[in-house]
């Protein structure tokens, strides 16, 4: 009885999978070898992209981008990781919690906000011209590149950060011992052995990047990657190219699925980190190099929350189009509700229902992956990747075609927002749940069934009790990601229904800064406020796990 | 509450972890399963909870069949080797959540943990929170959980099995008076050989899977069926030799260059028997009387290596080239402590010899 519960949950996941992700998609990629009025089989796709530039120069676009994010991504990453867990700079914590918030924040609004100051007639732009100072232009890559490192570091840092301080003391003390000094020791023993998880790092980096939509969107302007031609081909009002649109979208699937098979068959089996025995000495500087390390980091944090604080002062200012004013008003947020009361309803809505459906199937599939191990639970652990691979722009393509005719049609309706938000954030909380269990001893449920009470109950009283904290903690982080999720948004709504990150970015492309900022402090205000309750059931362990 | 467990086979894939097992645990007897790691204690213990289905056999509870029966339905109490005390419990919800469980009020639970935890000698800390608490208290914990439902049968894997050495021989004593005053039948895991002849009513001895020798303490230890037993339970010293003749129950035999006495059912002349000595029933030097020296044989040891243990003394002694044997000796008096290179009689009692 028990195990034909979890069977049937079983086959229902992989239904709800199959028929509203992998069946989009494998229509995604027939699509992309059909002509558009017949459906007849062609390669002319293809065959464009490799003759037009524009096209093929966009997949170049995106690799070198995510390539070069990567690597900016490392090079503040990895010292900073270093010196956080081996060196005494001050308040470690406030430190990491202060790293991980870029990652919350939507990323497409240090876009807006670097824009505003750096970008043509922006603050800074003007006021070092009136000095005689001409910056470069910050569209194309110097501002892709900008945002990227900035706000996606924290994938390299933290991995770094918890690598250093797995590695025991006693091998490094073995490499001393042996003869060789603290450098070479470094660079022989410890780098060594957390470098798989620094490229994990990495490569988490690389894959947000060239999937993300909102920045790009924003600022790449005559560089665009994949995601924007594929949308631009998908939705250009000049006259759309489904068919090509499919065909980016193919290739970029191909990258991040290449990205992922790397980090998880390649650099997870070169993971030789084990549970430290002895934690790692951290050395005690001199109090004048400790202020300097801790200066030095703190300031480069505060970099990287400056959009932030930018959004949210322009928000408090008086706004004519483009144009602002440095006096207080509240004006764009009177505008905000009063005419747009509807996306910020909608995006609550839709934030928390979407939620709580990712939680019904997410914390029943990490029981699985855990509990109910077999061929099928093994293919579920796979299915559930899909979603990391596959950028929102995508998943929004796909789905909107598929469900656009036939025999379900949600095109246009709500629930295919939901249906999307689901699929991309489940995944989440079924690894948490999973590395949650993990580490539950499960001889509780035993102990629970031999006190007389029966399988089910247990899992209520027991199980779910003990998961509760890091359930809670996903659930909102999902949330929060859900609040600021642009890519697939702007594919799948319709006009009424809008979502505050859709509007958002109607300010910023319509030139309405005022509502634009009003929108992103809003949206900064909807994640920040949930993630200082989430802190409070965060431990770090399991902080990490959710993350990654 | 009497176990019966008739020819149960639990299989692995191909592995028969447990292979056609029958015992009998008495209503109220303290019974161990012994064996080395990996020889189907635990599969045999889950078995009976009904954590497994075994593939063939049957499992009784006084007479009733309860091998189909949900694990929650069969009445046991469990005492697992981890302790699985529930994390997000204080001390008194852990002991009383089977209570509640079985729907009794609040009224009658509060006495009922109070006097559990008196049992296991934690009172006054109902309040703490597992992770204040020490390995031994939380194992104490487990036990005054198990016991409180008042469970027709109590089974433990291994519970001590976490603790230290010291706190290990101090619980092992405890769970033996309190199984003792609640005459509750328990079935008890362990691999220490020391532990489970110290607090068993009776012993199976398991080998892959399959019951090598069931009996009480003193039989384990002083008649061992096969050598498997007499190896696995204590020290023992193997000989091998051919009898060369026998004489009224006493028999020679004759081990590489030495003539050693055996006792009883011996084989016929000329033929190979191999045979067992404890180190402890060798006899050596002073404490040989007159009358054993002149009735056994007595033989001479060189010293190999001695260990001075205050109340006892280890000796490895030669006997001849290629074969020694291990020797204990209590309360030794330093005049008669001999050094590495000396050479001590020793002698046995054959009636003391286990031949297998
Ligand atoms: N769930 C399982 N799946 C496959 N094989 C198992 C499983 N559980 C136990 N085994 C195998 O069955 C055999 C008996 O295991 P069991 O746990 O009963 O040993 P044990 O006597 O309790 O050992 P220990 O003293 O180490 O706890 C072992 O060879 C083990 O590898
Ligand atoms: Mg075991």
């Amino acid at each position: 009885m028990k195990s034909r519960f979890w069977s049937l949950t079983t086959i229902l996941i992989f239904l709800i999978f199959f028929f509203f992700m992998i069946l989009p998609v494998l229509n995604l990629f027939t699509g992309s070898f059909q002509t558009q009025e017949k459906g007849a089989f062609t390669l002319q796709n293809y065959l464009s992209f490799f003759h037009y530039p524009s096209y093929w120069r966009s997949l170049w676009n995106s690799i070198l981008i995510g390539l070069i994010s990567a690597a900016g991504a490392m090079i503040v990453g990895v010292p900073m990781g270093y010196m956080v867990s081996r060196w005494n700079v001050m308040g470690k914590s406030l430190i990491v919690t202060l790293s991980t918030l870029p990652l919350m924040l939507p990323t497409f609004i240090a876009a807006f906000a670097w824009v505003i100051l750096l970008g043509r007639g922006g603050i800074i732009t003007k006021f070092l011209q009136t000095w005689g100072i001409h910056i470069g232009s910050i569209y194309g890559y110097p501002g892709m590149i900008l945002v990227f490192v900035s706000q996606l570091y924290s994938y390299v840092f933290l991995m770094t950060l918890s690598g250093f301080s797995a590695v025991d003391e006693s091998i490094e003390e073995a490499g001393c011992s042996l003869g060789s000094s603290q450098l070479r020791t470094f660079w022989t023993v410890s780098l060594p052995l957390v470098l798989p998880t620094i490229l994990s790092g990495a490569i988490l980096t690389f894959m947000s990047a060239i999937e993300n939509f909102g920045v790009p969107m924003i600022i790449a302007q005559q560089t665009p990657n994949l995601v924007v031609k594929a949308y631009i081909e998908f939705t250009s009002e000049v006259g759309t190219h489904p068919g090509m649109a499919y065909t980016l979208s193919i290739f970029l699937i191909l990258i991040t699925m290449a990205s992922l098979v790397a980090q998880r068959y390649y650099l997870s089996k070169r993971n030789f980190i084990q549970a430290a025995r002895g934690k790692p000495k951290v050395k005690q500087l001199t109090p004048g190099k400790r202020l300097l390390a801790s200066g030095i980091i703190y300031a480069f944090l505060i970099f990287t929350l400056i959009p932030f604080f930018v959004a949210l002062v322009l928000s408090f200012m008086e706004m004519r189009g483009p144009v602002f004013y440095p006096r207080f008003s509240l004006q764009s947020y009177v505008y905000a509700f009063s005419r747009s009361a509807r996306p910020i309803f909608n995006s609550y809505f839709l934030a928390t229902i979407s939620t709580l459906v990712a939680v019904l199937i997410g914390v029943p599939t990490g029981y699985i992956l855990t509990r109910r191990k077999s061929a099928y639970s093994n293919a579920l652990d796979i299915v559930i990747m899909l979603p990391f691979v596959i950028a929102g722009t995508i998943l929004g393509i796909a789905l909107i075609t598929f469900f656009n005719q036939g025999w379900i049609v949600l095109t246009g309706t709500w629930v295919i927002l939901v249906l999307s938000y689901v699929i991309r954030k489940m995944p989440f909380i079924a690894r948490s749940s999973a590395s949650i269990l993990y580490q539950l001893d499960p001889s509780l449920d035993e102990a629970s069934i031999s006190l007389g009470v029966s399988p089910m109950k247990t899992f209520y009283k027991v199980t779910f009790r003990l998961m509760m904290g890091g359930v809670v903690s996903g659930a909102i982080l999902s949330w929060v990601t859900i609040i600021s999720e642009l890519s697939s948004t702007l594919v799948l709504r319709s006009p009424s229904w809008s979502t505050m990150t859709v509007e958002m970015y109607q300010g910023v492309v319509s030139d309405d800064l005022g509502k634009a900022a009003a929108f992103s402090s809003i949206m900064i205000i909807s994640t920040v406020i949930p993630l200082l309750l989430a802190t409070k059931y965060f431990s770090k362990d399991k902080g990490g796990g959710i993350l990654l | 509450m009497s176990i019966q467990i008739v020819n149960v086979t639990k299989k692995f894939g191909n592995l028969e972890a447990v292979k056609d097992v029958t015992l009998e645990v008495k209503t109220g007897e303290f019974f161990t399963l012994l064996g080395p790691s990996g020889c189907g204690k635990t599969t045999l213990l889950r078995s009976i909870a009904g954590f497994n289905q075994p593939e063939k056999g049957e499992i009784y509870f006084n007479k009733k069949r309860v091998d189909k029966i949900a694990t929650h339905k069969r009445g046991i109490g469990m005492v697992f080797q981890n302790y699985a005390v529930f994390p997000h419990l204080n001390v008194f919800n852990n002991v009383a959540y089977g209570l509640k469980a079985r729907n009794f009020s609040a009224d009658e639970i509060r006495p009922k943990v109070s006097r559990a935890l008196q049992m296991v000698r934690l009172a006054g800390m109902e309040d703490r929170f597992p992770n204040q608490l020490s390995g031994g208290q939380l194992q104490r914990v487990a036990i005054a959980r198990a016991l409180v439902i008042e469970p027709q049968v109590l089974l433990m894997d291994e519970p001590l099995s976490n603790l230290d050495a010291k706190l290990r021989v101090e619980m092992r004593s405890e769970i033996r008076e309190l199984q003792q005053s609640m005459k509750i039948t328990t079935l008890y895991v362990t691999h220490d050989q020391e532990e489970a002849l110290s607090i068993s009513d009776r012993i199976a001895v398991m080998n892959h899977g399959v019951v090598e020798q069931m009996g009480e303490p003193w039989e384990i230890y002083n008649t061992p069926v096969n050598r498997f037993v007499a190896g696995f339970i204590g020290t023992t010293n193997f000989f091998e030799g051919t009898l060369i003749s026998e004489q009224g129950g006493q028999g020679i035999v004759q081990v590489s260059e030495i003539k050693m006495k055996v006792s009883a059912h011996s084989p016929c002349v000329g033929e190979k028997v191999s045979f067992a000595i404890r180190p402890e029933a060798f006899k050596v030097a002073q404490e040989i009387t007159e009358a054993e020296r002149s009735c056994f044989l007595s033989l001479p040891g060189r010293v190999n290596k001695v260990e001075y243990l205050g109340f006892m003394t280890k000796y490895d002694l030669e006997l001849c080239r290629g074969l020694s044997v291990k020797v204990v000796s209590y309360d030794v008096l330093p005049q008669h402590l001999r050094k590495t290179g000396e050479t001590i009689e020793l002698c046995y009692d054959p009636q003391r010899v286990l031949i297998c």
